[in-house]
Formats: C-alpha cells, structure tokens, sequence
C-alpha cells in the first residue's frame, strides 16, 4: 500500500512539472486562461506539494526566461490566494540568488533577478525590496580592488532588469532610483573601455556605432527614462489580472547581502560590444525599426536573444518562435532577426552558439518565410560585404563559412557580378580575399567545375579562382629527370604498388644518398635525410591521391617508415613541406592530412607551428588554410590537456568518495593496497598534466614568439625605408594574432604571467603589445 | 537483440547518411559534417558489384555530442543540391557499406 502511495505520488509530481514547464505554450485557449485554470489546479495541490511546486517554479525561473511574465503573473495568482506559499517562494528565490552568485552562475542570476523586478509588477514582491536589491547591486561599484567585470555585471544586472520595473520604483521612490542612476552614471565615467578595440565586429563606428554594452544600454536608460519609464515591447499577461492583483498582499524581503569577491574562485562574464548593422532607412517598408538609443531596440533584441538560446537546438521550432515573436506589429522583426542572429554568430571572443547552428537556423527561416526573408539576408549579405575593410578578420572567416554554406543550399546563385571589380584592387585587401575565401570554401562543399559554372561570367575573377585541385607529384612534371632522386622515385611507386611491405620500402630508400653529406663519409642513421623524405612523402601521397581513405591508409601502412624518417622537428618539417608542395592546389587535402599527421604522431605540434611561420609558407601566410590548420593544432592540445584534468579530477573524486565511506564505516581497511593503487594513478596523472601543460605553454610561446618576430621585422623594414608599415599585409596579421587571444581565451588566460614575463615585455614593439594589453583588459 | 542494439546506439558516434548524390566525393562529405566537429573516418556506400559510390555512408565522429549536433542541423539540408538524411547507427562494421547500388 504504502509503495502504491509513492507511485501516485510521483505521477502527480510528474504532472505538475509538466503543467507548470508548459504553460505559455501554444494552445487554442488564451494565455490569460491557461494561467487562471493552472492557478487554480496549483492552489488546490498546495497543500501538499508546496515544496514541489516551489521548487518546479525557481528552475522555470531562471531556465525559461523567454517565459518571464508568465511565470511571474502565475505566481502573482497564487500570491493573491496563498500568501504564505507566495512568501516562501520568494524567500527562496532570495537564496537561489545568492547561491547562483557564488556559483559564478551570472547569466542565471541576472534572469532570476529581472524575474525578481517583475513579480513587483504582479504585486507578490513591494517596491522597496526591489530597490534595496538594487541598492546592494549599485554599491558593489565602490568596493576597492576588484576587477572591473565584477561591478560591471552588477551594474548590467540592474540596468538590464530595470525597464521591467522602472516605472514602479519612479512612481513610489523616485528619490532612491535617482540615487541608483547617480551611483551608475559616476560609475560610468571612470570605467576602463580598453576591451572595446579587440571585442568590436567593426573597427569603424562609421555607419553605425559599436558600443560598450554598458554605454549604450545607460543610453537607452536615460531616455526612457525621460519617456517616464513607457515601453511597448514586453508581453505583460498580468495586466488582465490587475482587478485580482491589486488586493494582494505584497512582500517586504531582508536587505541582500552580495557575497564578497574571491580573486581565486570567481569568474565574471566578459565585458561585450553591441552589435548594430542596420537602422531605419535600411527598412524602409512597414513599421519602423527602433534607434540605436531606443529602450525597445534592447528589450526586442533580448526577447529574440531568449528565443534563440532556448529553442537553438530544434532550428524549426526555433524559426517558428522567432516569426510569430508577440511584438512583431511593432517592429520590422525580420531585420531585427537577422541583425540579432549576425550579432550572435560574429559575437567576440566566441559565436555565442556553434556557428552551424546559425546556418541551420536561416535556412529554416528562409523556408518558413521564402517571400521576405531571403531579401533580407541577401541585403545583409551585400551590407557586410560592402563593410569588409573595417571588419574584424574573426568575423570574416565567419563571413566565409556562414556564406558558402548558405549558397550551397542554393545551387551558388548569388549576384556574383556585382563583386567582380574587387579584383582591381590590392589581392590583400579584405574584399578580394574575402571572395577568394569563398569560393575555394565553396568548391570544399562542391566541385571546382559547378563553382566555376555558377559565377555566370567567371573570367573577371580568374585572379581568385581556386586552381582545379589536383597533385602536383614533382618526379613526374617536366624536367624530372634531371632531379636527384627520379629514378629512386620512380622505383618506389612501383614497390608500394606490388603491396611492398615496410621493409622493402625502407630498403629502396637506402639507396638515396643524402645531400646533405659528402658522399665518401660513413652514412649516419641519425642524421636526416631531406632527399628520402622527399621521395617518400611525394610518391606515397601521390599514390594515396584518390581520396581521404586512400591517403589515410597509406599513412597507416607506412606509419614506421615514417617515425623513422622523420625523427626530429627538423624533418617533420620537412615532411610537412612536403605534403604542401604535392597538394599546393588542395588546401582542404593539406588540412586533412596534417590532422591524422598529428593524430599519430607523425608530426608534433611545435613542428607544425614552426612549420607554418618557415619562409616556405610566407606565400600562404594570408590565406585561411593556414590559420584553420594552426587553431586545429592550438584545439588539439588544448582537448589533450582537458582529458588529463578530467581523469585527474575523476580519480580525486573517487579516492575522497572511499576515504568518506571508510571513514564512516569505521573498520579495518582492507584495502590499503588499492588505496595506494589510487594514490599512484593520482600522482602519475599529476605529472601526465604539468607535462602536457608545460607542452601546452611552450607551444603558445612559439606561436607568441613567431609573430612577434615576423611583425617587429616587418615594421622595421618599412620604417627604415620610410613608408607606413600598415600594409594589407600588416593588419592581416596583426589580426591574426588577436584571433589567438580570442579564440583560445581560456588556455592563454593560465599562462598570462608568463607571457607578461618571456614575450611580451617592455621591449616589444607598442604596437603590438598593444594586442597583448587589450587582451588583459578583458578580464581586468 | 533488441535491446542490446538500442544500448549500442544510444552511445553511439555514427551516423548514416542517405540520399546522397552519386557524385559526391569523400571529400565534400568531410567538409560538411566537419562543422560540427572532428571527424574519426567516413565509410562511402558502394556498390556490390561495381564498387562505386552509391548515395550512402557512415561517418564516424569522436564524440557522441558532435554527432547529435549533425543531426541536429545538418540532416534535413543539402549537399550537392539533393536533401541529406542523417541516422544514428549502431557502429559501422565491416561489409556494410556495400548497398545494392
């Protein structure tokens, strides 16, 4: 019997979760409806099921914050019939508040405290605990010796939520809200802005400004401010119940105590940058698009934002969302669409999503509105093209895959022509290269003869036509002959072709003399071999030409011969030469094989750095095959060093789990042996660790190094010979070495001491220690 | 059996791949499913008998949440200008890339 309860009692636990998570869903009945029945179902488990039900509506309020106000009004219904439970609830989310703080859980904390704002509104919380939150909030900015991103998120927690409950506060202690904004605006001021030159879409603020996050919703504060707290854009379902709400009894809440900072434990989120790519005149039809300063530009774009977060993961039920958003009357909801999805995909220092997601998305949205939307993504497309000079070199590369992708899905048509005077420029300009870039990512996802078909009149861009990609095997191209080296190739191909074992192979290859060395001296096994490497490398990969497979299997064939071979940096280098001049014309090749190189270690990643920067490589240095090829590196070590720390972590966790269990068990141990066992595993993952780190480090000095070396030169140079030194090719580069900071953040952020110390010290050139200090401000 | 096939595709990396052009290459399949993380191998359907591609494969990923992610936002789109399917599948063995053309 008593199991029976239970039973029932999970399932009516089960059907409470499930009424309250989907509440605000479509339905043929109205919202207002829907709340009212769910009230009164809810009312009558209470009795029961506070704890419950409590507990199912904090995890709606903050996971659902696209679902704010619905939430809020249903909790404003119990309220008014439940005074106790309305109590206990937002005592508990006074808690949950906190807690989520010292988790480090900002997001969350910042929906749960617009949640807070909003329940003033549904009469459940009074006015003045609202304002003492913000109160606690607000001083955060005077405490000494934090990092900016700590008062900043306070500060946004505050302006962020406030447009919810402005008009409340001003109503009832206008004098305590104007002591907030004073603290804010003089917070304002002094702020440190360094962060905005690396976290900017645009270098330019030339259409449209690209503000501090802060800046501009302070901005947007003030004026709604001056339109006494009036906005349109939110969905206020508790207004129909105001006749209810009003005879509620409200909450007055204890002071909030902020928990303190921790220079060891907490992390804030990083400081951003708006991003804005249209205005008014670029919509010219239907409603009007909200200004840059306007309250509701920012209270549309974060209701979108919601939508997206949430329903990113099921692209149809995401573009159904986002179309039928309440407020589209108001606004023209297909540019503010498209301008806060871009904003997500070209967001610094990571797309807030996987850029996929993003393809998938607008495909699913130019299906859904095949009339509209496609126009509006062609006129962005045509905007950022036009604004590519000024663009951050990230968010070109993001350009670039988002929109071949995109054409691929329909069949390459784009109004190619237009862009074809690009080629009269400087090939290193941003627009040329983006062009290049795209076709040679189209071709990736297509075939070179379709790309060639679908530019309609391909000829003006033969300068950025990516060459048909085929091998290019040196012992087989006119004048061969007269190479040292043919007729061992030659030999070779047809050993591997009569399915040659190892040996065989390495016997023909015995027979190559090294030219590095006088003949006449005793040959020396250790000493590298550059001709060997060249035929094998050659030959092996040119019989491997037919796909991926083929040339992965002869990798793995011939995996010994090549440890062999290619023992030291030096003559991995030479190998990875070597599969770049058989597959000069087949970058995506190149990347493919150095990615299974590194895999089995046939290749290191020091080699493959030192390798990309070689004088070899500086006719490649401003394409993208290169800088894909170096982050992949950068990823795979960084994957390496995460697996150690999560096993490390994994057997830390199991060890204290047993040392807990027997210290309550209480007995004799007899399992001293495994204890020793675990403590061993600990101490041999340790060591596994620092080594992988002190890898990890040293890999990002050489990189770190590189670059300073090829840019120092490079200003030089020029100011020697008296011109400027900001060459296409400089702020190429210089581009790309914020792009290591950015898209590595993590990583470089542990090693910051030492780089300060080893690379980027006092003798650096300023310009580009200036990349390194704007890096530092992000979290400072 | 029937369970024991559903444990092993609830952990699995590999996706099938259907509705593939004839035409299209390895090597487009890599750049496409590439986007959602790194590949482990792709196995091309052939033909029995004439042992060419035949509007299939299996592509192997390192971790299980990449796969789902193709699924999530490749599947359904196109390559070669023809609607991609994508499946889970059990784990690819030895023999079965061989379709009936």
């Amino acid at each position: 019997k008593r199991r029976r309860t239970t039973t029932d009692q999970n399932e009516i636990e089960e059907r409470l979760e499930s009424l309250i998570t989907r509440v605000g869903e479509k339905s043929t009945s109205s919202l207002e409806s829907n709340l009212e029945g769910l009230a009164v179902v809810l009312q009558a488990d209470l009795p029961n099921y506070k704890l419950k039900i409590i507990s199912i509506l904090r995890e709606c309020a903050v996971e659902l914050p696209e679902k704010l106000s619905v939430y809020t009004t249903l909790v404003g219904l119990i309220n008014v019939k439940n005074y106790g439970c309305g109590g206990d609830f937002v005592e508990d989310l006074w808690v949950h508040l906190r807690d989520l703080m010292k988790a480090n859980e900002w997001d969350k904390a910042r929906t749960l405290t617009r949640f807070l704002a909003d329940l003033v509104n549904c009469r459940v919380v009074d006015v003045s605990s609202i304002v003492v939150l913000y109160e606690a909030f607000a001083n955060v900015t005077l405490e000494e010796g934090i990092p900016q991103v700590r008062s900043d998120w306070f500060v946004y927690a505050i302006l962020s939520s406030l447009p919810w409950v402005g008009a409340e506060i001003s109503e009832k202690k206008d004098e305590e809200l104007q002591k907030i904004l004073n603290k804010i605006e003089s917070y304002l001021r002094t702020r440190k802005k360094d962060h905005v030159a690396m976290l900017r879409v645009w270098h330019s603020d030339s259409p449209h400004p690209q503000e501090d996050f802060l800046d501009c919703l302070w901005a947007q504060t003030v004026k709604l401010r001056q339109d006494d707290w009036t906005h349109q854009s939110l969905l206020r379902p508790y207004m129909a119940f105001d006749s209810v709400l009003c005879e509620a009894l409200q909450h007055t809440l204890p002071a909030f105590t902020v928990p303190p900072h921790s220079p060891d434990d907490s992390f804030y989120p990083l400081p951003r940058v708006v991003f804005r790519m249209f205005d008014y005149t670029d919509a010219p039809e239907g409603p009007t698009m909200p200004g840059h300063h306007s309250i509701e530009r920012y209270l549309v774009e974060e209701q979108l934002s919601c939508i997206i977060n949430a329903y990113i993961k099921d692209r149809k039920e995401c573009a159904i969302q986002l179309v039928s958003f309440h407020g589209k009357a108001k606004v023209p909801l297909n540019y503010m669409i498209v301008e806060v999805v871009f904003g997500q995909v070209f967001n610094l220092p990571q797309a807030v999503k996987q850029e996929v997601a993003y393809t998938a998305l607008l495909l699913e949205l130019c299906k859904l509105q095949p009339g509209s939307l496609p126009q509006v993504l062609a006129q962005a497309s045509e905007l950022l093209y036009e604004r590519l000079d000024t663009m951050n070199l990230n968010c070109i590369d993001r350009f670039v895959n988002w929109f071949s992708h995109h054409l691929s899905n329909f069949q390459f048509r784009w109004s190619w022509d237009e862009w074809a005077d690009c080629v009269s420029m400087d090939l290193e300009m941003p627009k040329p290269k983006f062009v290049q870039e795209v076709l040679v990512k189209s071709m990736r996802l297509s075939y070179h003869q379709r790309i060639v078909e679908s530019l309609t009149n391909p000829e003006p861009f033969t300068p950025l036509m990516p060459p048909k990609p085929v091998p290019v095997y040196k012992y087989n191209e006119e004048g061969a002959g007269s190479l040292p080296g043919t007729m061992i190739a030659h030999k070779l191909m047809e050993t591997i072709k009569a399915r040659a074992t190892t040996s065989e192979v390495t016997a023909v290859l015995d027979d190559v003399p090294n030219p590095t060395q006088d003949p006449d001296s005793m040959e020396d096994e250790s000493t590298f071999n550059p001709l060997k490497i060249d035929i094998f490398v050659q030959t092996l990969l040119f019989l491997g030409q037919k796909s991926f497979s083929h040339s992965f299997s002869a990798l793995a064939k011939f995996h010994d011969v090549f440890k062999v071979l290619a023992d030291s940096e030096e003559s991995q280098i030479h190998v990875l030469k070597m599969v770049r001049e058989l597959w000069c014309n087949h970058q995506q090749m190149i990347c493919v094989l150095i990615d299974k190189m590194l895999r089995t270690q046939i290749v290191s990643c020091p080699a493959v750095v030192n390798w990309l920067f070689s004088g070899s490589m500086s006719g490649d240095f401003t394409k993208h095959y290169v800088w894909e090829i170096l982050h992949a590196t950068l990823r795979k070590m960084s994957k390496h060093v995460g697996k150690i720390t999560a096993e490390l972590q994994e057997a830390r966790e199991k060890a204290q789990k047993k040392k807990k269990s027997m210290d309550s068990d209480d007995e004799d141990s007899e399992e001293s042996d495994s204890d020793s066992d675990a403590e061993s595993q600990i101490e041999r993952l340790q060591e596994a660790l620092e080594t992988a780190q002190s890898e990890q480090k040293n890999l990002f000095l050489i990189i770190f190094q590189r670059f300073i070396m090829i840019l120092t030169e490079h200003i030089v140079t020029n100011e020697n010979r008296g011109v400027t030194f900001h060459t296409p090719w400089y702020d190429y580069c210089i581009q790309r070495l914020e792009q290591i900071f950015l898209m590595h953040y993590s990583q470089v952020l542990a090693y910051t001491g030492t780089l300060e110390d080893l690379v980027f010290t006092g003798d650096t050139d300023p310009n580009i220690l200036k990349v390194f200090q704007q890096f530092r401000s992000l979290s400072s | 059996t029937i369970s024991q096939q559903e444990k092993r595709l609830k952990n699995s990396t590999t996706l099938y791949v259907g509705n593939l052009s004839f035409f299209t290459t390895e090597e487009q399949i890599y750049e496409l499913f590439s986007k959602c993380g790194d590949l482990k191998r792709i196995i091309m359907g052939l033909d029995k008998v004439r042992k060419t591609p035949c509007g299939f494969c299996f592509i192997e990923y390192y971790a299980r949440e990449d796969a789902s992610n193709a699924l999530r936002f490749i599947s359904g789109t196109r390559l070669d200008d023809r609607i991609i399917r994508t499946d889970w599948d059990a784990g690819f063995i030895e023999g079965r890339q061989f379709g009936r053309g």
